[in-house]
C-alpha cells in the first residue's frame, strides 16, 4: 500500500504545533540493539529520524490501535507500543524516569479514537451545562449540536491492549492517563483559560463525521460500557489470545535490554 | 520512509461511515479518472480497487484543501498546490455535499479545534477544567492557542 509521504512530511513540517519531540531509544527487532532516534510526535503520528536537524526521515509510527505499555518494576525507563496479536510491537527506552513518563502520558492520549473519545465526552458535559444552566435554545452552539449525526468511535484493537481482568469499561477509564509515581505529580491548581479569541474556532457546522468502529446503529448517548458489551465477544477471544502472546514474551524479557558488554 | 503498513492496512478495514465507490483521478497530467472504492477512516482517506482487500494507497487528511468542484465533484489539494489536486467523482450531489463535509471534519486539527472549544467554554461556564479527571490537562496537545506555540516544546529527554 502507498502511503503518500509527501503529504505526511508536508503535514510534519507545517506550521501547526508539535505535541512532543525529543530523543529516545528505539529497539532494532533485528538484533535487539537500542538506537538513540529523534522522535516528533504530532497528531496521531510519531515520526522519527537520526537528529533533530535531518531533512530525511527515518519513519512514522500511524498510533491507531495500540496500546502504550510501561512495566511497573523497571529499571531501565522502558515502555512500548503495542498494536496487538500478529501485529507489531515497538519498545523504547528512555534517558530517565520522567523522560520515560512524559512519553507514555503523551503517546496514551495521540490517537484519534482517543481524541474522538474524549470530544465526545466533552461535548456531553458542555450540552448538560448548557441545559443546567438553563442557557437552552438560546445558546447558539446547542442547536447546531442537536443536528448533529453523532457517530461513535471505537477501537477494538485498543479495547484488546488495554482491557484489564473484571473491570468495567467505560468512558472515563479508557480517558484516564496511565498513572504516575506519586512523587512525580506536581499538583497545580486549575489554569486560568485566557478569553475566547480569534484563534479559537468554535463549533459552527453540525459535529464532526468520522470513521465509525464499527458500523452499528445505536443511540449516541448509549453508555460506553453498554458498546463495550456488545463488542464483548470478539475482543474477549482477541484478548484472551494476545494475553497467551505476552505471557510467552514476558518469560523472554529477562535480559539486559542494552549489552553493556 | 518506513511505517507500520499491516496495521494501517488493519486500519483501512475498519467498517466507516464514509465509504463509497467513486470515480478518482490522480493530481498528475495524464491521470485518468478510475473506479475506486474511496473509504474514510480516522484522518485518512483510503483508496481501493473494487473487491480487493488492501488499499492501494492512504492519504492524509491533515492541511488540505476541499472544494467543490461542480455539482457531483469534488478535490483534496495537498501540499499547498492548489493546482494538483486529488479529483472525485460522485452519483449525486447529495453525496458530493456528503463528502466534502466528511472530509472537512476528518483531520486531527479540526478534533482538536472542538475539543479546545469545549473545553474553555466548559470552564468559563463551570470553573472547573474537564481535562483535570483525566489527569491530562497539562498534554501540550490540548492547551488553547492563543496565536503563540501552544506550549514551550518538551526538549526533556535532549
Amino acid at each position: 500500500m502507498k502511503l503518500h509521504e509527501k503529504i505526511l512530511t508536508h503535514y510534519l513540517s507545517c506550521t501547526s504545533p508539535v505535541d512532543k519531540e525529543g530523543y529516545l531509544y528505539k529497539k532494532k527487532k533485528r538484533n535487539d540493539t537500542y538506537h538513540r532516534r529523534w522522535f516528533v510526535l504530532k497528531a496521531n503520528l510519531l515520526f522519527y529520524q537520526e537528529r533533530p536537524a535531518d531533512r530525511h526521515l527515518l519513519g512514522v509510527i500511524v498510533l491507531e490501535g495500540c496500546a502504550v505499555q510501561h512495566p511497573e518494576s523497571d529499571t531501565h525507563f522502558a515502555f512500548s507500543l503495542v498494536f496487538g496479536p500478529g501485529l507489531k510491537t515497538y519498545r523504547f527506552a528512555a534517558r530517565d524516569r520522567q523522560t520515560q513518563e512524559s512519553w507514555v502520558k503523551a503517546l496514551h492520549s495521540a490517537s484519534y479514537c482517543y481524541l474522538s473519545l474524549l470530544v465526545k465526552d466533552l461535548r456531553r458535559q458542555y450540552e448538560e451545562t448548557i441545559q443546567q444552566q438553563g442557557l437552552g435554545e438560546s445558546h447558539p452552539s446547542v442547536s447546531s449540536l442537536k443536528q448533529s449525526t453523532n457517530s461513535f468511535l471505537f477501537t477494538t484493537m485498543q479495547q484488546t491492549a488495554v482491557v484489564r481482568e473484571g473491570r468495567s469499561l467505560s468512558a472515563s477509564t479508557l480517558l484516564q492517563a496511565p498513572s504516575i509515581p506519586a512523587k512525580m505529580v506536581a499538583k497545580k491548581s486549575p489554569k486560568l483559560w485566557p478569553r475566547r479569541n480569534a484563534y479559537v474556532t468554535p463549533l459552527n457546522g453540525p459535529a464532526p463525521l468520522y470513521g465509525e468502529w464499527p458500523l452499528v446503529g445505536f443511540d449516541p448517548l448509549e453508555d460506553f460500557s453498554t458498546l463495550h458489551d456488545y463488542y464483548g465477544q470478539e475482543v474477549k477471544k482477541a484478548r484472551e489470545e494476545w494475553l497467551k502472546s505476552r505471557q510467552k514474551e514476558e518469560d523472554h524479557t529477562d535480559q539486559d535490554l542494552i549489552d553493556l558488554g | 520512509m518506513r511505517f507500520n503498513e499491516k496495521e494501517l492496512v488493519l486500519l483501512s478495514r475498519q467498517p466507516s461511515e464514509r465509504a463509497a465507490e467513486l470515480g478518482m483521478r490522480g493530481p498528475k497530467k495524464g491521470d485518468v479518472v478510475k473506479k475506486r472504492l474511496v473509504k474514510l477512516v480516522v484522518n485518512f482517506l483510503f483508496y481501493f480497487r473494487t473487491d480487493e482487500e488492501e488499499p492501494i494507497g492512504a492519504l492524509l487528511l491533515e492541511q488540505c484543501r476541499v472544494e467543490r468542484e461542480d455539482s457531483q465533484t469534488f478535490s483534496i489539494a495537498f501540499l499547498d498546490e492548489a493546482e494538483r489536486k486529488y479529483v472525485f467523482e460522485c452519483d449525486t450531489e447529495a453525496q458530493c455535499g456528503e463528502w466534502i463535509d466528511s472530509i472537512k471534519q476528518a483531520s486531527y486539527e479540526f478534533m482538536r479545534k472542538n475539543l479546545i472549544f469545549y473545553r474553555t467554554e466548559i470552564h468559563r461556564l463551570t470553573g472547573k477544567d474537564p481535562l483535570e479527571q483525566y489527569g491530562i490537562s497539562d498534554e501540550a496537545r490540548f492547551q488553547v492557542s492563543n496565536g503563540r506555540p501552544l506550549m514551550a516544546r518538551d526538549t526533556s529527554s535532549l
